[in-house]
């Protein structure tokens, strides 16, 4: 039993550019956070989990992975489609975003990219 | 054949091919060489696919019809093709702007109008001691530049390198990976806020305490032992400043007791191109209005499309539907779209016209400017006809 | 996942019984590091049915000596993003390419010991590394200066 999956938790976020998970050929983009194995543990997510991550009122869901490279308070998103789909100017490089253990689908590129063409 | 890497502002001089392997270049820029033919752009009209003249043809007639027209990117294009932009930006009375406007432009623009004593990238390898790195993870973003310009190599007065001939700062709110190669003659600084670090150094040139004053201490004590010093500044500076004018005074401030230059670290291959060739003609280097005959903020690309004031935009060699926050890319859709691009981007995927381009320092050649303002030249592999100077050409003349 | 002489050495008889050649069970932990001497060469661990659950363990501990080069050195391409650290510190290329490595390119040499290919760290020629052979040192340059883990040797 898991509780923490009821259980929403504030991250800092920083938004970084990540040589292993860019797509230099703009195919793709890989729905990642890397968390801090220190905060994963304290907030019950494990490598490999899907979470949800929250911020300025939207969601992606996410695949996570851990590194030690990361804030010890949250995670690093790679710079790319996901991140920008959460941020905002005020908090382009770092914000604070709710981190929820969620299950299903990784949120799809198409899926973005239909919300920012209609 | 040696080759230019246009992946990044480090513009690597040292990348060869041989028997289909891509030698010396980093992952990010071998992906570029190695794939260059995957994922290519189409020619498209409104999600038709044309001939690329149909498309130039759309563009043109697109732009003309447009009241306020913007030109966007233009990064990792070549100098010959950004001058031409401006061209047609200037013919269309418009917008003209590039990622730097909320990249490190602010940053550039204060070192080419000498309001931070700067140098080069081959001048910091020969004479550079201490090495700060602030706000940017080199590891990830600019792979080489620790090993191949900055810490590493042996220069001429500093023939030890980083094992006696240097000393390394970094400053991250997280111990990234080049945070943690700041281990011997080496400094890590946890930030939270950038502007007290900022302050402490200048208090304690000062002579007065300050909250990071030991680390302010040691770094300045380190700086006067050496007659060259430098400070690298990203992203994360950039944004963990309010205001840069703070940062540019302790620059001045570093330079009473030791030398100390700056250059920006980040960026793709050639903003610092775009810069300087916008710079050179209209004395900014973003953000530029020819109706207004200024620069401002509120003519920065994602401002003109965040308070719609723009109709149509062409896009070039940049995917802000990719790196810009949503507020401001789902803009992008309501309005009409022009992407000329080597990559089906993901901003291609959504544009009204898609022109299919080369791939600069690939298949075309020309001028980039790295991120310390030396200038490369760019040989092809192979020479492809329809690249960004010819279709940007065929636009300007078909206004 | 470092492996130390300790860690081998605890799990061998510790009776010096000399079977397999050495003097002390110390010194063949050292050997089978260095891959000098085989688990099978100690042949109380293999005769004797007591030791049969320190000999799984010890088999399960030395697999990655297997994977790695001869001098210890294991690379995870994977994690690797070819930013060449360790071919521009490596104390061999310094003396023998110094106008490659040394000032921070890519190797000018042909037989270098690490190279950057198709975007990640290669082994290209291990007997020029100063851990390999008779008078070999326990240099660890390269890892420690491969902020990603993607350069490890087997003590750790």
């Amino acid at each position: 039993m898991r509780f923490s999956k009821f259980l929403k938790v504030e991250a800092d976020i920083v938004v970084a550019r990540h040589a292993l998970v860019m797509d230099e050929t703009k195919s793709k983009a890989e729905p990642v956070i890397f968390l801090h194995p220190e905060f994963a543990k304290r907030s019950g997510v494990n490598d490999g989990d899907v979470v949800e991550v929250e911020a300025n009122g939207r969601i992606v869901k996410l695949k996570v992975k851990l590194s030690d490279k990361a804030p010890e308070s949250g995670g690093v998103i790679p710079n790319g489609i996901y991140a920008s789909y959460l941020t905002n100017f005020d908090g382009f490089k770092r914000f604070k975003a709710n981190i929820e253990v969620s299950e299903g689908e990784l949120t799809s590129v198409e899926e973005l990219l239909g919300k920012i063409k209609s | 054949m040696i080759m230019i890497c246009p992946g990044c502002s480090c513009l690597c001089d040292d990348v060869y091919i041989k028997e289909g392997k891509v030698f010396n270049a980093c992952r990010r820029g071998k992906e570029i060489f190695a794939k260059y033919n995957e994922n290519r752009a189409v020619a498209r009209v409104d999600g038709r696919e044309v001939d690329v003249d149909t498309a130039i043809e759309k563009a043109v007639e697109i732009l003309k019809e447009a009241k306020n027209p913007a030109i966007y990117g233009l990064d990792t294009t070549v100098v010959e093709a950004q001058k031409i932009a401006i061209d047609v930006a200037e013919k269309l009375n418009g917008y003209i702007d590039d990622n730097s406007s909320f990249c490190l432009g602010e940053l550039v623009e204060a070192v080419l109008k000498g309001e931070m004593p700067t140098t080069t990238l081959d001048e910091v390898r020969d004479n550079a001691y201490v090495l700060v790195y602030w706000g940017t993870n080199p590891y990830h973003s600019l792979s080489r530049h620790l090993s191949k310009y900055t810490y590493y190599p042996r220069g001429k007065k500093r023939p030890r390198g980083y094992d006696e001939d240097r000393f390394l700062v970094v400053v991250d709110v997280r111990r990234s990976e080049t945070a943690v190669l700041a281990k011997k003659n080496a400094r890590f600084i946890r930030v939270d806020d950038d502007a007290e670090l900022v302050d402490s150094f200048v208090k304690v040139v000062e002579g007065k305490a300050a909250k990071y004053a030991k680390d302010a201490g040691v770094i300045i004590n380190e700086m006067k032992r050496a007659d060259f010093n430098v400070i690298f500044g990203g992203l994360g500076l950039k944004y963990g400043l309010k205001d840069l004018n703070q940062f540019k005074e302790m620059v001045k401030k570093l330079n009473e007791v030791a030398p100390v230059y700056f250059i920006p670290a980040g960026f793709h291959g050639n903003m610092r191109g775009f810069n300087e060739t916008l710079f050179e003609r209209v004395g900014h280097v973003n953000k530029y209005s020819f109706r207004d005959g200024k620069s401002d903020e509120e003519f920065a690309f994602t401002e003109l499309l965040k308070n719609e004031k723009i109709d149509a935009a062409l896009i070039v060699g940049t995917d802000p539907v990719y790196s810009l926050p949503f507020e401001v890319s789902s803009k992008l859709g309501k309005i009409n779209t022009i992407v000329v691009d080597p990559r089906m981007s993901f901003t291609a995927r959504i544009a009204d016209v898609v022109i299919p381009s080369a791939i600069s320092g690939v298949e075309a050649g020309g001028t980039m400017v790295r991120s310390d303002g030396v200038r490369v030249k760019l040989e092809p592999l192979e020479e492809k006809e329809v690249n960004d100077v010819y279709i940007l050409n065929k636009i300007k003349e078909g206004l | 996942m470092a492996l130390n002489p300790m860690d081998i050495y605890k799990l061998l008889p510790k009776t010096n019984c000399k079977k397999c050649g050495e003097a002390t069970c110390m010194s063949f932990a050292f050997k089978l590091l260095n891959r000098e001497k085989k688990l099978e060469d100690c042949k109380p661990l293999y005769e004797d049915k007591k030791y049969e659950r320190q000999r799984k363990k010890l088999e399960e501990m030395l697999k990655p000596l297997e994977e790695a080069t001869e001098t210890g050195l294991i690379v995870d391409e994977s994690l690797c993003t070819g930013c060449g650290n360790c071919v521009v510190v490596c104390p061999v290329h310094v003396e023998k390419d110094p106008k490659g490595a040394a000032v921070g390119n890519g190797p000018t040499i042909d037989d270098p010991i690490l190279r950057v290919e198709d975007g990640v760290v290669k082994v290209i020629n291990m007997q020029a590394c100063r851990r390999y052979g008779k008078n070999r040192v326990l240099c660890v340059v390269c890892r420690e200066n491969c902020p990603s883990d993607a350069i490890r040797f087997l003590e750790g």
